[in-house]
């Protein structure tokens, strides 16, 4: 659910852009740093952001007759960790606002906070707990990515609900809520099930995934299956 | 598929007018309809990017009506929800089912709002229906933009357009094969074909270094300067 170009008043098109921008120049201070080290990463995650962008822009098959189309946190997050997946979610975005004129640019900022950080963070969180707790990857990338894609839409509901606080904060945003609860809990399900086939069939063929993959994290070893 | 806005920048009467300035232009009128967020400034705005749009940068209007249907549609949805349940001013107009009313304030919050929406989207279409998206991106360099972050996002651009061809040979040759009969099978079949993706995204990550170094990349892509 992107917030469209124009739906927030400026203020807080100002106030999420501060949020977001300390977080994607992290993100930028640490990809340079592996590009700089490893010039053949620049093209991986190039690609890897155009998978993203792809990813975007499938239809999932829901149960209630509606489509929607996955975010793509959850693997984001559990294969590249937070701090890229912002970077890269944050030239999706943009992409998508210039190209598929979803989204917007003065939105950028609390679109990047709510998918781009919340979002990825939420799910690489669930995704190493639980892993550490010695649970099944396949049952970590499910939460993963559902939490991942439930709070986002929290997130999206708190900025729109401080935009709109009327006829007070805490009502506007329990209407909101209430909106988004009955489209994107299924919508949330249905993405962690997705998730859940793709992490298998990654999976399995992992040997080959695991070399080109260490160029990023090189400790993924370390966190479970992948 | 949905980068249609590509094809028709590159066909716009506007194209070879200086991207710096229509960045700008886009920018301004978007900043100043939210600044001002008055109707009847939304409305000038509104009027004079449909003006640039149509008349001057000659885009066909069946391309310029698809293009605002989806945003057109999602700000009325929005607006209407805004309509009936935010607002605690004097009660309008009680449809009379479950207490939903309209209120004074819900409803000059709903109309402005949505004005501002058609005229902020109508601006940023300005630029994206009349700019090709590297010439956008080559302005954008000019300001501080950290170079890693634009040679990424362009390095993705051009990997976009070949995952989507390739997306489409892979989906066809499911549906050919009935793929996509029944749920159980999309969610089958959906898996497979990311995951696929992902791996062959993979692996062309590493085709694109070994192309870009054989002609020399160093980190920029030269755009031609009018």
């Amino acid at each position: 659910m992107h917030i469209i170009e124009g739906f927030l008043p400026w203020y807080w098109c100002v106030f999420w852009f501060v949020l977001s921008i300390p977080v994607v120049v992290y993100g930028i201070i640490k990809i340079k740093k592996v590009t700089d080290e490893i010039p053949e990463s620049k093209s991986l995650l190039a690609v890897s952001g155009a998978f993203m962008f792809i990813l975007s822009s499938l239809k999932i098959p829901s149960v209630t007759g509606s489509c929607s189309h996955p975010t793509g946190n959850g693997l984001g997050a559990a294969i590249f960790g937070p701090a890229v997946t912002a970077v890269l979610g944050t030239i999706v975005l943009i992409f998508q606002a210039l190209l598929l004129a979803h989204g917007g640019i003065t939105t950028l900022g609390a679109n990047v906070f709510s998918m781009g950080i919340v979002g990825p963070l939420v799910a690489w969180l669930v995704y190493t707990g639980l892993v550490k707790a010695k649970i099944s990857s396949r049952i970590a990338i499910f939460f993963a990515a559902f939490l991942g894609d439930l709070l986002t839409y929290v997130t999206t509901s708190i900025q729109l609900a401080l935009a709109f606080p009327q006829p007070s904060f805490g009502a506007a945003l329990g209407m909101f809520l209430g909106i988004f609860a009955v489209t994107q809990i299924p919508l949330a399900i249905t993405e962690g099930l997705i998730t859940v086939v793709i992490w298998n069939a990654i999976l399995s063929s992992k040997s080959t995934l695991l070399k080109k993959l260490k160029i990023l994290n090189p400790n993924h070893n370390e966190s479970g299956d992948l | 598929m949905a980068l249609d806005i590509d094809f028709i920048a590159h066909n716009s009467n506007l194209k070879n007018f200086n991207p710096n300035f229509k960045v700008l232009i886009s920018f301004i009128f978007i900043l100043v309809t939210l600044i001002a967020n008055s109707p009847i400034v939304s409305l000038i705005i509104f009027a004079a990017t449909a003006i640039l749009i149509i008349l001057i940068a000659k885009t066909p209007i069946k391309d310029y009506l698809q293009f605002i249907s989806i945003p057109l549609l999602f700000s009325i949805i929005t607006c209407t929800f805004m309509l009936f349940f935010l607002g605690s001013g004097e009660i309008i107009y009680n449809t009379g089912i479950f207490n939903i009313t309209i209120r004074e304030d819900s409803l000059n919050l709903a109309y402005s709002t949505f004005l501002r929406i058609v005229a902020c989207f109508q601006a940023l279409g300005f630029l994206t229906l009349t700019t090709p998206i590297m010439e956008t991106f080559n302005v954008l360099s000019k300001l501080k933009i950290p170079k890693i972050f634009l040679e990424i996002s362009m390095l993705m651009y051009n990997s976009i357009f070949i995952f989507l061809k390739q997306f489409e040979l892979m989906t066809n040759s499911q549906k050919t094969r009935l793929g996509y009969n029944g749920v159980k099978n999309s969610y089958r079949s959906l898996g497979l074909l990311v995951s696929n993706l992902f791996i062959k995204s993979l692996n062309r990550s590493e085709a694109l270094q070994n192309s870009l170094d054989s002609r020399c990349y160093g980190g920029e892509f030269p755009v031609y300067e009018k």
